[in-house]
């Protein structure tokens, strides 16, 4: 009995030894498949059981982007991504405004409507999506993809901007027509600025789940429409690790990128201070 | 009589089948503090949107400064107007909001600061320039609304119930800052408030509104003093009801016996013997005295409960009959529960009903 006591305390003494282990073992989990790839583009003679590459080198990245043709297929990625986030900010502005700022009837069971799409299984609704866009001629364009992965992003963008204009109070609006403000100045100078934050979080989501979608793409992609996730996994039917490695890793930069802009001009102070002085 | 700089004319505006204001008429004067007072629900605010311009009445009309404005968009009204929940723009800091009107007038951005900081300096607030409204207490809130409502200086100053969302302390010292600032600029205002004790503090006149009509307009002392129907006596300050039936009409005067008292009062317009009538006595106009006091026209009562309210004493009496008053007296004398007591009716008023 005192020995277990002994024991606990052992263990209570030793918490911040235990804590620490359990932080690094849960980020160890999430880095190291990342890490993994991330070494195993740049390592050369990499075989076996070693347990880092021998030898660095960046010939991969040069092969992805010669061979796998990367900046044509970067460019698909963001003229879809792009296309993709105007169309979905753009229902989500308007859907968003209807559920934030109406007394819909039934805006629960249409809300449910609405993001139907993510409960099917993607592979299902991407069939689907693919029968009806070779109907169309929709597939193998840019418009096409963007399309299909609307399908994924609009459901957030309504959702965000919803709750955006459900924030929107009402009476601030019609302080500043009190104040003299016409609905021209008073979109301009009041509701945009309020609900900027709410339209940048819907395009930044939307294009995220655009760049990333894999499922949608791979039925309604062509020759002149490889987005990079596409690319990477043809590159793993290739078999040639490092390559695929290399493009695994290039395509994370733009992440990252929006991730930093995200953490230094996304705050709301900050998109306030555009419009400061005005 | 004065030019009326806010005018109200036959207004009626519907919601479904809920009628919010029907056939409400009512002018304000220039230069006048009006508030237009009545409980959740009586069409004060409906008539404020209407006014505003956020809502339109179904018929009716309504002028400001003698020009009809039922169909003028809100922009173009020029009024100023404070807000229940401040409704200061989140996004601008305090000299900003207050500038704002200036802005959307197209002032020059110098001389729009300059008037800015004027107002804020008017409100008290001139130290907190730069802040963000949330920064501020719900007072100095409220402040900086008073100010960019004031700032291009409008004819005409609403007010939506604007102490409300303010802790009572607070309530009560704004009130006189909100009536001295209006008082000093000369400015035509209309208060919306559910709060007696705000109307009668502030006003000129009040209007007091129920079920979407004028119940009764007046200083603030003739609302008191004479209400004009039940509803209007019992919204404005305490008081306590008798049911009574006119026993004799004498020249200028009839008696009214109720609950086993006789009072005389002024004879009213078709009095007549047997016409049953309606006593009204404020809690604070009935003295008490001790049972064995010796004095006509006083009745005898018993004390049912006492309360203790710090400046005065308020006691629950009950008469011959069972019928209970309310009584506050600022007496040193205490009287205790079960007591006997004699009360005395000395201002009694009453409505004859049909």
């Amino acid at each position: 009995m005192s020995l277990a006591r002994a024991y606990a305390r052992g263990l209570w003494d030793g918490r911040l030894v235990l804590g620490y282990t359990l932080l690094l073992s849960f980020a160890l989990f999430i880095i190291a498949p990342f890490l993994m790839i991330a070494l195993r583009s740049v390592g050369k003679g990499w075989f076996g059981r070693l347990w880092l590459p021998p030898q660095l080198t960046l010939d991969w990245y040069r092969w992805a982007i010669e061979v796998g043709n990367i900046p044509e297929v970067m460019k698909n990625t963001l003229i879809i991504g792009i296309i993709a986030v105007a169309l979905s900010t753009g229902i989500g502005i308007c859907a968003g405004w209807a559920f934030g700022r109406r007394q819909l009837p039934g805006k629960e069971m249409l809300m449910a409507v609405i993001l139907l799409p993510r409960m099917i299984p993607p592979i299902t609704y991407a069939l689907g999506v693919a029968k009806i866009f070779y109907a169309l001629d929709l597939v193998d364009t840019h418009l096409g993809v963007a399309i299909a992965h609307v399908s994924v992003c609009a459901p957030y963008a309504i959702l965000v901007l919803s709750a955006t204009f459900e924030g929107l109070d009402e009476r601030v609006i019609e302080a500043a027509g009190v104040c003299g403000a016409n609905a021209l100045k008073r979109f301009f100078y009041v509701i945009l600025p309020l609900i900027m934050p709410g339209i940048l979080a819907s395009m930044i989501f939307s294009f995220t789940h655009s760049y990333n979608e894999f499922t949608l793409t791979l039925l309604t992609y062509g020759p002149h429409t490889v987005t990079l996730p596409v690319r990477t996994y043809l590159a793993v039917g290739d078999g040639y690790w490092e390559i695929t490695s290399a493009m695994a890793v290039i395509m994370v930069v733009p992440s990252l990128v929006i991730l930093a802009m995200i953490q230094r001009r996304a705050k709301p102070e900050k998109l306030v201070g555009g419009f400061k002085g005005v | 009589m004065a030019e009326a700089m806010i005018e109200f004319r036959e207004l009626t505006k519907r919601y479904g089948g809920l009628i919010a204001n029907d056939r409400f008429s009512l002018s304000v004067q220039s230069g006048e503090l009006m508030t237009l007072l009545g409980p959740s629900g009586c069409g004060k605010t409906t008539a404020l949107r209407c006014l505003t311009g956020i809502l339109r009445p179904d018929t009716g009309h309504i002028f400001l400064d003698g020009k009809e404005v039922t169909e003028l968009p809100t922009h173009q009204r020029e009024l100023g107007m404070v807000f229940q929940n401040f409704a200061l723009f989140p996004h601008m800091t305090v000299l900003e909001n207050v500038a704002f009107p200036l802005m959307i007038r197209k002032m020059a951005r110098g001389e729009r600061e300059q008037l800015a900081t004027e107002a804020l300096r008017l409100v008290r607030l001139d130290g907190y320039l730069g802040h963000a409204p949330r920064q501020l207490s719900g007072g100095q809130q409220q402040r900086v609304g008073l100010a960019r409502a004031l700032v291009y200086r409008p004819k005409v100053l609403l007010l939506d119930e604007p102490l409300s969302n303010l802790d009572a302390k607070l309530r009560e010292e704004m009130r006189f800052e909100i009536k001295e600032v209006v008082t000093r600029l000369g400015i035509t205002a209309m208060y919306v408030t559910h709060d007696q004790g705000e109307a009668l503090a502030l006003s000129d006149r009040v209007a007091i509104m129920n079920k979407g009509r004028l119940e009764q307009l007046g200083t603030p002392e003739e609302i008191y003093e004479t209400p004009r129907s039940r509803f209007v006596a019992e919204f404005i300050g305490l008081s306590n009801f008798l049911d009574g039936i006119v026993q004799s009409v004498e020249g200028a005067q009839m008696i009214l016996g109720a609950s086993g008292v006789q009072v005389t009062t002024v004879a009213l317009p078709g009095a007549a013997p047997g016409r049953k009538a309606l006593l009204f006595i404020r809690p604070n106009e009935i003295p008490l005295l001790s049972a064995d006091a010796n004095m006509t026209a006083s009745f005898a009562a018993k004390v049912e409960k006492v309360t203790y309210l710090g400046d005065t004493m308020d006691y629950r009496v009950r008469l011959g009959d069972g019928a209970e008053l309310r009584v506050q007296t600022e007496s040193a004398k205490r009287f205790h529960p079960g007591e006997n007591v004699r009360i005395v009716l000395p201002k009694v008023r009453c409505w004859l009903k049909e």
